[in-house]
């Protein structure tokens, strides 16, 4: 304990736990000096003085009306850094300039936000891989460059059960040791459904197209009503728009893949019919006769087009790669695709079984639609993104043409979006055994807040929060009849994502004491209510390593203090044996 | 929902307006009104179809200003809690449960009557040229506001520090609010703070007409405060918003001097009966 810390308790609030007087509780740890930064270090500086100054950052997060968790994080963490020694600044944006400055723009120092995570580990050869340093999308926003996790990320794509999951465990513990993005925890999933006007709502995950479908109407129900509280599907619903794309449950609901997930992780055929394996190439039987929104029908040329033109959206001539910012892992595996006839295609892959069969799982796109837009690329001043951007990924998509099972009707931007049934959908044919669109409509009401969107449930003008429900209301839905709160398997989590092109974010010992930074579990029960778990690795548990797993504490970076409280010696002393240096007025200087 | 709120919101004010009518403005200005309402509405048209016009462009540009602001708008938000950092909490000493209701209240119909009720008690005056003067003082704070909140992308401190204003947020204790403003405002146009400058505003004219609504201008005066106040108590607004606002209603108070009667009003209102007068918005 010292000073600053007991300058802070009597202002810790209550129930909340935030602490009130910041700049005061800094005024005071800044009049104390900590021993350590000696003579030594200041006759260092006189060589390389000129470059070295206090390490000023800044967070880029998301406003509390996107996402209330990652600013109270982002709080939190300014606490922490502030008192450490470090210059801090905010950059809040919404959900959309959030994700271009981090995904497409790399424009960020830390970042902290919710990362869609995967049921399967291997979204992280995806995340980290060092060879999509240079792309823009969900493919390694963090310009992370190892080539031994490389190594370890590659091997578990190729092995399959026992040995894969030995590889897997490899991979996670050599990343937990380099820390490129420190997980946090994963939120439960809460959703309000009505249980009167529709019955089955457990049978699939309301975060994927199985939520929507295979429900059961009672008598008369004609519309699934949905209420959100994410206002981007109403402005755009391009399946490869990342910026726009949450979890992309509703663009899951027009384009059908060949292969669906479901919370285990579990895949099964969707549009194919059957898959064979031979070797390392995938035989794919499509279902006969499926058609896309406007009538054409679904043929194997179309899904030979998108596995092609989501590894490359630029056009043939042109010498640019410009790969789709969604789905990179997913295309990645596949090494050449072959059409046999109209019905049935070859997919040769660069994997073992198990990673070679997620790579059914991206939207079949229509040839006839798309193999326009991939010739121009947007110009200088034609929007808000930068410039080379491929039309396929700027375009709003709307109207979506897909084969899925519902399709456009309407929308008002802000407001609301209609789905009807697809009436051709080859779910709705006899002795296809999987769930269908059980009713003609399906409409989605934005509602500004998640407590908004329960009243809404609650007074029966929706069926179900298709968001998960911010936490701090969780606790607070009524219980009655013919309402029930749903929790979901979850798999998503949230981060602190590193940009580690800069310095001195590329540092993994500077990262390590970052993660230390943060109390998880304190953060668990006091921001999210207890709603969620902390964790050391950002994988489903059955993926998590014993040496891993939470025991009480983070087994890798175990917090600099207690109770949400950093003790700014340990935390200096951290800083120091990671070979940063303090001034004589406590700054933290790093050469930037 | 967004239908229930305005319900609520229509009744209340459809209460308050009648009340005040008898209170404030008297038996005499209500019966030369009615004789003379044509001539007045006559003078005052163009003013009156400004104000129209601004409005129909903020209304058109909610949708569109977003994303033009994406593009040439500079992100504030950090810098604005750089610089003020956590002064707003200092409403935290007046917080109970009875403040933050009287603040939600004043946020929303407060804010609303008070600008509806000048604009009528105005009216009742034989010279028009105040009443000219405080639609004119309306269409330019709208008209300002508008390109500030293209050029400046910030969130209020509700947005950055949730945790410290949890209890008193609006949203938390009225959630069905944010159907209301967000129907007329997005979450980054917080500078300046309009709730602040038309308050201000209205307040500026009541000090000027205290002489002819000498019960008014007290009221309107507690009722422009409280609004300033709410903004940053309710955690929508910083303090540089408030400011900013301030500044704004001085600004458009003198320019409505300066800009009505600066044309022959008649001359122009035959002249472009048929068009929106803009050269009175351009200066």
């Amino acid at each position: 304990m010292n000073g600053g810390q007991a300058a802070q308790e009597p202002d810790r609030a209550g129930a909340d736990g935030t602490r009130l007087s910041r700049r005061a509780a800094l005024a005071t740890t800044a009049g104390l000096t900590a021993s350590v930064s000696g003579c030594v270090g200041r006759l260092r500086d006189l060589f390389t003085q000129r470059n070295i100054r206090q390490l000023s950052l800044t967070i880029t997060t998301l406003p509390a009306d996107s996402d209330r968790e990652s600013i109270r994080i982002a709080n939190e963490l300014e606490q922490a850094l502030t008192t450490a020694g470090v210059d801090v600044s905010f950059d809040v944006r919404s959900g959309i300039e959030f994700n271009r400055a981090v995904l497409y723009d790399h424009d960020f120092d830390i970042c902290i936000g919710h990362h869609p995570g995967g049921t399967d580990p291997d979204f992280l050869y995806e995340a980290l891989h060092s060879l999509y340093i240079d792309e823009s999308g969900w493919q390694n926003p963090f310009g992370y460059a190892n080539l031994a996790v490389d190594d370890l990320l590659e091997k578990q794509r190729h092995a399959d059960g026992a040995e894969r999951r030995d590889a897997v465990t490899n991979a996670l513990e050599a990343i937990a040791t380099e820390q490129p993005f420190v997980p946090i925890c994963v939120p439960e999933e809460h959703r309000v459904v009505n249980t009167d006007r529709f019955t089955g709502w457990a049978d699939g995950h309301l975060a994927t197209r199985h939520g929507y479908l295979g429900l059961e109407p009672t008598a008369d129900v004609e519309t699934l009503r949905a209420v959100h509280t994410d206002s981007r599907p109403t402005k755009n619903l391009n399946p490869l728009a990342a910026d726009y794309r949450g979890r992309g449950t509703i663009t899951q609901l027009l384009y059908d893949s060949l292969a669906a997930d479901d919370a285990t992780g579990e895949i099964q055929p969707w549009l194919a019919a059957s898959w064979e394996w031979r070797g390392a190439t995938l035989d794919v039987h499509l279902r006969n006769g499926c058609t896309f929104h406007d009538g054409e029908p679904v043929t194997a040329a179309d899904v030979e087009f998108t596995y092609q033109f989501l590894a490359d959206m630029s056009d043939d001539d042109d010498d640019r790669v410009a790969p789709a910012p969604r789905f990179r892992g997913r295309i990645d595996a596949v090494e050449a695709i072959d059409v046999r006839d109209r019905d049935r295609l070859e997919l040769t892959v660069d994997a073992g079984q198990a990673v070679g069969e997620r790579a059914l799982l991206v939207p079949i796109l229509p040839a006839h639609i798309w193999r326009d837009q991939s010739d121009s690329a947007v110009g200088l001043g034609s929007g808000a993104l930068a410039q080379g951007t491929p039309t396929a990924v700027a375009t709003n998509n709307m109207p979506p043409v897909g084969s899925g099972p519902y399709q456009f009707v309407n929308r008002t931007e802000g407001d609301q979006l209609t789905l009807e049934r697809f009436d051709d959908h080859f779910t709705l044919r006899s002795g296809v055994e999987r769930p269908a669109p059980m009713v003609a409509a399906f409409s989605i009401d934005i509602s500004p807040n998640s407590e908004t969107a329960i009243q809404a449930v609650e007074n029966d003008t929706a069926d179900v929060t298709s968001a998960a429900i911010d936490t701090n209301h969780v606790g607070s839905v009524a219980e009655k009849d013919g309402q029930q709160l749903l929790e979901s398997p979850s798999w998503t989590y949230y981060f602190l994502g590193f940009n580690t092109r800069k310095a001195p974010f590329g540092n993994p010992r500077f990262r390590r004491v970052i993660a230390r930074l943060i109390d998880k579990e304190w953060l668990v029960e006091n921001v999210f209510y207890g709603h969620a778990r902390p964790i050391a690795t950002p994988v489903t548990e059955e993926w998590v390593p014993d040496s891993l797993a939470w025991d009480g504490q983070d087994p890798e970076t175990p917090f600099l203090g207690a109770s949400g409280e950093v003790d700014v010696d340990a935390a200096r002393a951290a800083f120091e044996d990671a070979g940063f240096r303090y001034d004589d007025r406590d700054r933290l200087r790093v050469r930037q | 929902m967004l239908a229930e709120v305005l319900t609520q919101l229509a009744l209340v004010i459809s209460i308050l307006v009648p009340v005040s009518v008898i209170v404030f403005i008297g038996r005499e200005r209500l019966a030369r009104t009615r004789s003379e309402w044509r001539s007045r509405l006559r003078t005052a048209g163009p003013v009156i179809a400004v104000l129209i016009g601004v409005l129909l462009i903020n209304r058109v540009a909610r949708q569109t200003a977003p994303e033009l602001s994406r593009q040439v708008g500079f992100h504030l938000s950090g810098a604005f809690y750089e610089l003020e950092g956590e002064f707003i909490l200092i409403f935290q000493s007046i917080q109970t449960p009875e403040t933050t209701a009287y603040f939600s209240t004043i946020y929303v119909y407060g804010y609303t009557f008070l600008l509806i009720f000048p604009v009528i008690a105005y009216f009742t005056l034989s010279d028009t040229r105040i009443f000219r003067r405080l639609l004119t003082a309306y269409a330019l704070n709208y008209a300002i506001g508008l390109v500030l909140y293209i050029l400046v992308v910030a969130y209020g401190p509700r947005n950055l520090m949730p945790g410290e204003l949890m209890e008193r947020m609006l949203y938390n204790t009225n959630p069905q609010y944010q159907y209301l403003t967000s129907e007329v405002n997005t979450n980054t146009n917080v500078f300046p703070s309009l709730h602040t400058s038309l308050s201000a505003t209205v307040a500026t004219f009541a000090w000027k007409t205290r002489s002819e609504f000498p019960k008014w201008f007290p009221i309107a005066v507690v009722l422009a405060a409280s609004v300033a106040i709410s903004t940053m108590y309710l955690g929508i607004h910083w303090a540089l918003d408030v400011v900013a606002g301030t500044m704004l209603a001085a600004a458009c108070v003198s320019l409505s001097d300066r800009l009505v009667d600066r044309w022959s009003v008649a001359e122009l209102s035959e002249q472009f009966a048929d068009r929106l007068p803009w050269p009175q918005n351009q200066e």
